[in-house]
């Protein structure tokens, strides 16, 4: 079976799910669509060289601001679910122009710090907010219907997805490369560093508030530990590193295979997954450093049967 | 009407810490023209390439290139003016092959978009001769490498070209073969400025040179004049007892 068509596959089993499986595979599922979309965007910024903590904030941030034009302002949910992700990228361009002249290390822990910012803020404006105990919206999206749920988060990670790939064909895919690899070399190439660098912290920002809007909408509650988890800044990372970074298979497969490997290990040993799961992502990242995709792809290609895959997934 | 150069610098300074690197320095450069800076290592060259193209800021002094100021502008933006370099020790883009690095200075030095970036590019390779352009950057040699890092700088068709010791770490058939490469460009009317620490190169190929001794310039003119001063054979040989 060719490469295309078992990607058609794989999209058609995927978006006709609600119509065989129950309510619990849809919502592993969900979780599924909601971590893969993170781990894209988190990787589509480690394209450029700069491995950036601030996912969970720029999350919380479209979620809170969804949840309270719809609360406060009456606003309608899907509607709120855009200017979530709006009103993170304004603040990701705001802030850009002071932390992206961070490089490395000091631009990881300033945006990780601001994720801490953005929940304490919130916590301490109470009447706005609901504080420390978060605010419950008057009805969850779609009020509340499964299978809706499933196919607008199942929609929003195809959009996510076809982000990535038009990324990794465009010009500016050559940009934030060039910077990853030598940003002397590039700015004396003619690439405005800077400019890339803002394009894709807004870029990846807005998506990661529009996810975060929709999962406010969709369990109708946000509250500043939930909200603001390091779980959607770890879980996307290790699914990205998992899978293989710098490409858009890799946050794909990373975020199905940890997703699915979480749930089962969840089953099997309800006290003490955690450490298997941890041990695992320990063990990939060790032994496949270039991530699950990449590996097998190389496996593939000594096999004979794929030539050049290992560069093909580079590419995808 | 007196002609604008191409490139020059009035008073240039740069100083670290206590170092003062470029002290002082004026040089023109005429349009077309293939100039030579040498001068013994620390003598500043690459300090002089690195403050004319933008990586770091004059502590001093002006960069004039078509007249116009630029010592103000950014590095992408003097590349977007016609101004490009090589590196002396070679940075190639790692995750591209040779052909898609050659490609970054055409699609963002030029502005050119993907299909003109790849067409611009393969005339490179040809120019250059660069056979191996579809091999990723870690399977090439020295010699491709630099060819590469010249592919680039010339992808952005730049007016103003400088070569950062083009031959540093050459052999002497790779060196011969290299000069050759330069001579093409000579012939598309590509202003260049070769800074070199071998005297060699520098005879074989500019018609006018300045000598660079402790960030400031010790002589000029032809090779033969400033390799007959007296003040170069010391900078180079060091004082007789």
């Amino acid at each position: 079976m060719g490469k295309k068509a078992m990607i058609i596959v794989c999209i058609l089993v995927a978006a006709s799910l609600p119509l065989y499986a129950g309510p619990y595979f849809l919502s592993v599922f969900n979780t599924i669509f909601v971590y893969m979309s993170l781990s894209l965007t988190w990787d589509m910024m480690l394209r450029t060289g700069q491995l950036s903590y601030g996912t969970a904030g720029l999350f919380g941030l479209g979620a809170y601001s969804s949840a309270l034009l719809v609360a406060k302002a009456g606003v309608h949910p899907l509607l709120s679910i855009v200017l979530g992700g709006l009103f993170a990228g304004v603040v990701a361009f705001l802030l850009g122009f002071a932390v992206l002249r961070l490089r490395k290390i000091y631009f990881s822990i300033t945006t990780l710090a601001l994720t801490s910012v953005f929940a304490v803020v919130i916590r301490n404006l109470p009447r706005l907010t609901g504080g420390a105990s978060g605010m419950v919206l008057p009805s969850a999206l779609f009020s509340g219907d499964a299978a809706k749920n499933y196919w607008m988060v199942f929609a929003l990670a195809l959009g996510v997805i076809g982000i990535s790939l038009w990324l990794s064909r465009s010009k500016t895919h050559y940009a934030i490369n060039a910077i990853r690899n030598d940003e002397i070399a590039a700015r004396s190439s003619g690439v405005d560093v800077f400019k890339y660098l803002l394009f894709m912290f807004v870029l990846t920002s807005s998506i990661q508030g529009v996810i975060g809007a929709f999962y406010a909408q969709q369990y109708a509650f946000v509250q500043p530990e939930a909200t603001f988890s390091m779980n959607f800044l770890l879980l996307p990372l290790a699914m990205a590193l998992v899978g293989g970074v710098y490409s858009t298979s890799g946050p794909v497969v990373g975020a199905v295979v940890l997703g699915v490997v979480s749930e089962y290990l969840k089953l099997i040993m309800p006290y003490g997954h955690l450490v298997v799961y941890g041990l695992i992502i320990v063990l990939v990242v060790l032994f496949m450093p270039r991530g699950l995709t990449r590996f097998v792809a190389r496996q593939l290609a000594r096999r004979g049967r794929v030539g050049g895959a290992d560069r093909a997934a580079l590419g995808n | 009407m007196q002609t604008v150069p191409l490139l020059e610098t009035r008073n240039l300074e740069r100083r670290f810490g206590g170092l003062l690197a470029v002290k002082e320095l004026s040089f023109s450069v005429g349009r077309g023209e293939i100039l030579g800076i040498i001068g013994p290592n620390g003598a500043g060259k690459t300090t002089v390439i690195n403050l004319v193209a933008g990586i770091i800021p004059p502590t001093g002094g002006q960069i004039l290139f078509k007249g116009q100021r630029v010592d103000h502008l950014p590095a992408h933006a003097r590349s977007h003016l016609g101004i490009a370099r090589t590196f002396q020790n070679v940075r190639p883009l790692e995750d591209f092959t040779a052909l898609e690095n050659i490609m970054v200075g055409a699609l963002f030095g030029r502005g050119q978009n993907l299909a003109q970036a790849r067409a611009t590019a393969l005339e490179i390779c040809e120019l250059i001769d660069l056979p191996h352009y579809d091999r990723p950057v870690d399977n090439l040699t020295v010699l491709d490498l630099k060819k590469v890092e010249i592919g680039r700088a010339l992808a952005a068709q730049p007016d103003l070209l400088f070569l950062d010791e083009l031959m540093a770490g050459l052999n002497a058939d790779e060196t011969r073969e290299m000069i050759a490469v330069v001579r093409q460009l000579q012939r598309r009317e590509i202003t260049i400025v070769v800074v070199e620490h071998i005297m060699a190169v520098v005879k074989e190929l500019t018609e006018r040179c300045i000598v660079l001794d402790g960030g400031t310039i010790i002589a000029q003119g032809s090779y033969a004049e400033v390799a007959a001063n007296e003040r170069v054979i010391e900078a180079y040989l060091g004082k007789e007892a």
